[in-house]
């Protein structure tokens, strides 16, 4: 009997548990569909064509367009992976190829790389500002586009070792059987056969840049002004809406929101385009 | 048959019939610059490599270097000090009966100076993550095991998927903003005059309500207004974006569980819970690196915090109260620092703020990776 009702017991526990997960799990999406409405609802009403021809005009009564903002950002973004994605590309190439270099020095890269990706985007900023921003003596583009490719090259070095690790080890055999040195194996057989994924890796982590802020807030510190000069305060997509949200004037406030509809809706194309090139382009290599 | 013959160089090399030769001779050694290139690129290859490891060690340097002041000021007792005021005090110097020194008909001032201390922001991190974690565990796993276990059989696990990770690429900027405007007033509007009629007239609770503070040199009991920019705010906007990355993580760590394992217990008789607890326990060491690395985000993350926590740098225990985190602290007050010794005490801030994420992320990073896939 006290086996019959243990089994009562777990059957019943079983169901409601069954029950929870499942409503957990809608309550998770209600959630998600709440936020997106609200950022959409507003973000929408406050959206016109204005807010990509004009620049911050400065009057709070009518705050103009966020165009000095999104240009700032693409200028911002294009910097960083200047820097960022040859060396994130290279140190990739490292970790992968030159798996069995000078005994643990690969684990130990690898290791750290992966530990970088979890800094706090805030101590990249602000040591950004202690080793550009003092010794420049002002804020700068340049500063912000640093802290942004600090943030990246971790993220571009571990996308893209592990996507030229799928590359079989029969093409780099090949390769050098018939005489090649590692240096044209790596530039003509290895990459060119992962260059779907890598590329792929590198607008991974240019997603989540777009999305930073905390970096830029000492380094880039915004600006109002359609300023093509990196050597001066920049602005950001990202700083332009938080410096709007925070601030007292409604106009302004409904002007952020509106920033954060286009800042989401370019994220979201950007990973739709990133899922499409990687379907295109990802092979699944054949073992051989 | 062509002749082969490998050369001083270790490179293979064929004659008549194989390459093309750049000259009548044979050739027996590879080109120069090919084999400088090659080992040009080993370098440079290792310098990146380095490179990365430089991108460690200089935070760190760095950080040191500029927090040295307050390092030497406070040393290890500014992680137990709850002061933190910025500017100097005057205030009446008083004897040892207490009773103010009265010099040639006016007070004697003395001047306390700038104190810094750093547990109000550690208090703040620590309870706010705290309360993210609250949130976010419970239904990640939940939703974890949704995804595994419920979803494909109604084939939503793809779509289901799909929105967790795009849910992980929002950026913290837009939680920010949806907390400040959405979440905080309703936080203000309903649920803490609700909980304050409820529960505030039940005596073990009026810590939640009341906060003691020093006015005039006296101690006064007040009730905390509810502005909605507080401590639970912070708690449940950090909570809600930890919780793609927990809910991802542990349904690949799930996934990871054998199919034997489950059909295992469910063939010994468990019920469907039973055979998920068999999967949370064979997966323990991965969904306990899942909560670290959800952990490690929440700990460190600034622009959701910062506008919603209410920039109040004390320790006050109701989770209505405003309070300051290790990264809001910094947002907000580094770029006003006047004094060399503000400064220098947010950068040490700073650097336990590194020390803690580093700590966290090799922690996560040696259950998710070392453990799990054992």
């Amino acid at each position: 009997m006290a086996v019959r009702r243990e089994n009562k017991v777990a059957r019943v526990t079983s169901s409601a548990m069954y029950i929870a997960c499942s409503a957990a799990s809608i309550v998770i999406l209600l959630l998600l569909i709440w936020i997106t409405g609200y950022l959409v609802s507003i973000g929408m009403a406050s959206l016109n064509l204005d807010f990509f021809t004009q620049v911050a005009t400065g009057d709070p009564e009518a705050p103009g367009g966020m165009r000095h903002a999104i240009r700032g950002t693409i200028i911002l973004l294009g910097m960083a992976s200047l820097v960022g994605v040859p060396l994130g590309l290279l140190a990739g190439i490292y970790l992968s190829e030159y798996a069995a270099d000078a005994g643990h020095l690969n684990t130990v890269v690898r290791f750290t790389a992966d530990v970088l990706t979890g800094l706090p985007s805030i101590v990249v900023g602000i040591v950004g500002y202690e080793l550009i921003v003092v010794p420049m003596g002002s804020y700068s583009g340049y500063a912000g586009a640093a802290a942004l490719a600090f943030i990246m090259i971790p993220i571009v070095a571990r996308t893209s070792e592990e996507m030229l690790r799928l590359v079989p080890h029969s093409y780099r055999e090949g390769s050098l059987g018939l005489g090649a040195t590692k240096a044209q194996t790596i530039f003509r057989v290895v990459l060119p056969a992962a260059t779907g994924s890598v590329v792929t890796g590198i607008m991974l982590a240019l997603a989540r840049v777009a999305g930073e802020t905390a970096p830029l807030l000492f380094t880039a510190l915004g600006s109002r002004l359609l300023t093509t000069n990196p050597a001066e305060p920049f602005p950001s997509l990202t700083l332009q809406i938080y410096s709007y949200a925070t601030g007292p004037y409604v106009k302004e406030r409904q002007m952020a929101w509106a920033g954060m509809l286009v800042l989401i809706a370019m994220l979201f194309l950007l990973n739709m385009l990133i899922r499409y090139v990687a379907h295109r382009s990802v092979r699944k290599f054949q073992v051989s | 048959m062509a002749e082969t013959a490998t050369n001083t160089a270790g490179v293979l090399t064929a004659s008549g019939g194989g390459f093309a030769q750049s000259s009548p001779r044979k050739r027996r050694t590879a080109k120069a610059s090919v084999v400088f290139f090659d080992s040009l690129l080993k370098w440079v290859c290792r310098a990146a490599g380095l490179t990365i490891l430089l991108m460690l060690i200089l935070p760190v340097a760095v950080l040191l270097r500029q927090a040295w002041p307050a390092i030497q000021a406070y040393g290890a007792s500014f992680l137990v000090t709850s002061t933190w005021r910025a500017n100097e005090l005057e205030q009446p110097a008083r004897d040892a009966a207490g009773k103010i020194i009265i010099e040639g008909g006016e007070a004697v001032m003395t001047v306390i100076p700038a104190q810094f201390g750093a547990l109000p922001v550690l208090y703040g991190t620590a309870v706010s993550s705290a309360i993210a974690l609250l949130v976010a565990v419970p239904f990640g796993l939940a939703a974890a095991l949704f995804i595994v276990r419920i979803a494909p059989k109604l084939k939503i696990a793809g779509p289901l998927s799909f929105l967790i990770e795009f849910l992980a690429a929002i950026p913290s900027l837009a939680y920010g903003i949806w907390g400040l405007f959405v979440l905080a007033p309703l936080l203000s509007t309903y649920v803490g005059p609700t909980l304050a009629k409820t529960l505030g007239n039940i005596p073990g609770f009026d810590w939640m309500f009341y906060q003691t503070i020093i006015i005039g040199g006296t101690e006064t009991r007040r009730p905390i207004s509810f502005t909605g920019r507080d401590m639970l705010c912070g708690g449940l906007v950090l909570g809600i974006m930890i919780l793609p990355i927990i809910t991802a993580v542990s349904r690949d760590v799930l996934k990871n569980v054998p199919r034997a394992q489950i059909e295992g217990s469910l063939a010994l008789g468990a019920t469907w819970w039973q055979s998920c607890i068999e999967m949370l326990r064979y997966g323990r060491a991965g969904l306990f690196g899942a909560v670290m690395l959800g952990l490690a985000r929440a700990a460190g993350e600034t622009m959701a915090v910062t506008m919603v926590i209410g920039n109040n740098n004390q320790i006050v225990p109701s989770p209505f109260a405003p309070a300051q985190t290790m990264a809001s602290l910094l947002a907000n007050e580094f770029a006003e620092a006047t004094t060399g010794l503000h400064s220098a005490s947010l950068l040490y801030v700073a650097l336990i703020l590194l020390a803690m994420s580093l700590l966290f992320n090799v922690v996560a990073r040696y259950f998710v990776v070392g453990k799990a896939l054992k």
